[in-house]
């Protein structure tokens, strides 16, 4: 490595640096045993916590809510709607994150069936691959509660609890027809997903019914996320020049659309109105960029799905579809949106 | 023995969580729960035997997650109009043939496995996504034995985990029953030793790459049967939990290190460990931190033993 250096220095034995050979060996694990110990007190703590909660089964009944991801705010408020409802009635949840595998929210599952929980809220990774756990839990006698995604196997279920998706449509289409009643619009639509097939179904209806002078210029399948909106929604720009509204089918799609357009320079010109309710899209439409979007409420979902569970454990009828109302959200009341 | 002396340390692990875990919860040991585990880690130490092959070697196989969604969709694909076998065949085949490319290259050329493998595994999801245009592809009811890979029992056992112990089997005996076993091991505690005593270095890693791809291609088989359906996105991140099974059972990343059965309990470990946090009702956030922490002790636990001994 250093050529300037005559081999035979190195091999004398005073620069041969013997003794840091061992030294260097044993470095790392004099460091690893407190590592090792640190990293076992954590454990214990961990466990500690736990202990009391799992200890007295007794104590409330168990419930128990598997989500596709927390990473994302709607199932956290989703999930606080359930949990409110359940502590109140001095009952326990405890809350899966299956990180967008089937098999591990099929796993997790099967846990929490093993304990014979009084009832499953499930929001599906995919609606395909429920299956196994819903005749697993009616196999065991647990109810099942679906929430935000609806699956096929409806018999297999108690009750399904969503947004009214295709009232959240209508309600964009409205605010859009009255805004522009000439306008030529784009949808950007995700056909997997059930919820967002329902929202532009109501869109369309509406413009169908009620506004005959709007035309739609252009559908396209994009994943509901800023990123995968904003290209496309550039290309669109580009192709018609006279596109003067988007119908993006949620506030990240919305959000991409607005950079999009400000991008082609066309702010203003092009009205957005969406469906979520987010803080974010609810800031746009104060300072301009969005023109409205139908507000879900995630909290309510999860108060309905957990009051229904408890409707059937005291023995009262539960429907089997629980829609919740969504509301728009406009210029005039945005501010409450931006908490 | 000296194999027994090994799998001590890991077997005592085992019973002193199944004993905490009994403790938060008494029917934790309840047979049915006992089951339930055993069906669930199975696809994991399926994908886990095989990447004991490829570290035993002295590589890594980063491709077992998307192998697995790119078996589980082909077999679904062919299943309709192909029958049982076909898809068999074609879940299994498809694992086989993307290991042997893996083999192939980090054998012939001086691309890292690390690198051949992060490609193969982004080319495998790719053709994974080919198929129903990366939507779940939902298998028929009627396709009663294929569905039963994942969901029957025999004399109570699941399926799944049944399997399970056949390819541990089959796994051991080809590490410590064969000639092949003998020269894997050979080839992972120095593969410049291996060739100078005749040892084909180059087939003994590529064997051990296609080994690993067509169990992959078995665990997505189970996997689509347990699911009621092929999901071409799935097993995004598998790689990572059959690496930590396959470390936890003292498997060595310097290769020539490591056996089925350690891998087995380093699944099982990991097994105990999901199941018991979930039932103990613990936050996923903690779980996150505790399983992490697990790994850490069992696998330095491991090094420490070895470095003192020595």
């Amino acid at each position: 490595m250093i050529p300037t250096v005559p081999s035979r220095i190195n091999s004398h034995p005073m620069n041969r640096q013997p003794d840091l050979l061992p030294l260097a060996r044993l470095k790392p694990f004099r460091f690893f045993r407190p590592l090792l110990l640190c990293s076992l007190i954590t454990l214990m703590g961990c466990e500690k916590k736990s202990a009391p909660n799992a200890a007295a089964p007794a104590r409330g009944r168990l419930f128990a809510v598997s989500f596709q991801t927390m990473n994302n705010p709607f199932f956290v408020d989703l999930n606080d709607g359930l949990k409110q409802v359940i502590e109140e009635h001095g009952d326990r949840l405890v809350t899966l994150d299956a990180q967008f595998s089937s098999l591990k929210q099929k796993n997790d599952l099967s846990d929490v069936i093993e304990q014979k929980p009084a009832a499953i809220f499930l929001n599906p990774v995919n609606w395909e691959s429920v299956r196994g756990t819903l005749i697993a839990a009616r196999n065991a006698k647990v109810p099942v509660i679906v929430v935000d995604a609806p699956v096929p196997d409806a018999e297999l279920v108690l009750a399904q609890v969503a947004s009214d998706n295709v009232e959240a449509g209508r309600l964009a289409a409205q605010a859009l027809g009255e805004a522009r009643p000439k306008a030529r619009v784009a949808i950007l639509q995700y056909s997997v997903n059930k919820a967002c097939v329902d929202r532009v179904a109501g869109f369309t209806e509406v413009l169908g019914k009620r506004f005959p002078g709007v035309s739609i210029l252009a559908t396209q399948d994009v994943k509901g996320t800023s990123e995968a909106t904003r290209p496309v929604m550039r290309d669109l720009l580009e192709r018609f020049p006279d596109l003067d509204a988007v119908f993006p089918i949620n506030d990240p799609g919305a959000i991409g659309c607005v950079s999009a357009i400000d991008a082609a320079g066309r702010s203003g010109k092009v009205l957005v109105v969406t469906v979520d309710g987010s803080r974010e899209a609810a800031q746009f439409i104060l300072n301009g960029g969005i023109h409205s979007t139908s507000a879900q409420f995630p909290k309510k979902i999860g108060s309905l799905a957990a009051g229904a569970a408890y409707d059937h454990l005291a023995g009262k009828p539960v429907d089997k579809e629980i829609k919740v109302p969504v509301t728009l959200v406009t210029k005039a009341n945005a501010a409450e949106f931006v908490k | 023995m000296k194999n027994c002396k090994a799998i001590l340390p890991l077997l005592s692990a085992a019973v002193l969580l199944l004993a905490f875990f009994r403790a938060l919860a008494p029917e934790f040991l309840s047979g049915s729960n006992l089951l339930d585990l055993a069906q669930q880690i199975s696809v994991n130490a399926i994908l886990a035997f095989g990447m004991t092959l490829v570290i035993l070697s002295g590589g890594i196989d980063l491709s077992v997650g998307a192998l697995l969604a790119l078996g589980g969709t082909a077999a679904a694909a062919v299943l309709p109009a192909g029958g049982f076998f076909a898809a068999l065949a074609a879940g299994i085949g498809v694992g086989a043939l993307f290991g042997l490319g893996n083999g192939l290259v980090a054998a012939r050329t001086r691309i890292p496995p690390f690198i051949v493998t992060l490609a193969t595994m982004l080319v495998a999801r790719g053709c994974a996504l080919r198929f129903n245009e990366g939507r779940p592809m939902g298998i028929a009811l009627t396709q009663e034995t294929f569905l039963a890979l994942g969901n029957s029992r025999c004399a109570g056992v699941p399926l799944p985990a049944i399997f399970m112990v056949a390819l541990f089997a089959l796994g051991s005996g080809l590490l410590h029953r064969t000639r092949y076993g003998q020269h894997l091991y050979a080839m992972g505690g120095s593969r410049e030793a291996a060739r100078f005593t005749g040892i084909g270095v180059a087939r003994v890693e590529v064997i051990a790459y296609v080994l690993c791809g067509a169990l992959a291609g078995v665990a997505g088989l189970i996997q689509t049967a347990q699911l009621y359906s092929a999901e071409p996105a799935s097993g995004q991140g598998f790689e990572l939990n059959a690496i930590a099974a396959a470390a936890v059972g003292g498997a060595s990343f310097k290769g020539g290190r490591g056996t089925m059965l350690g891998t087995l309990l380093g699944a099982i470990i990991i097994g105990i460990l999901d199941k018991g946090l979930n039932q103990a009702g613990v936050h996923f956030s903690f779980q996150y931190m505790v399983k992490g922490a697990v790994i850490l002790a069992a696998v330095g636990s491991d090094v420490w033993r070895r470095t003192e001994t020595r």
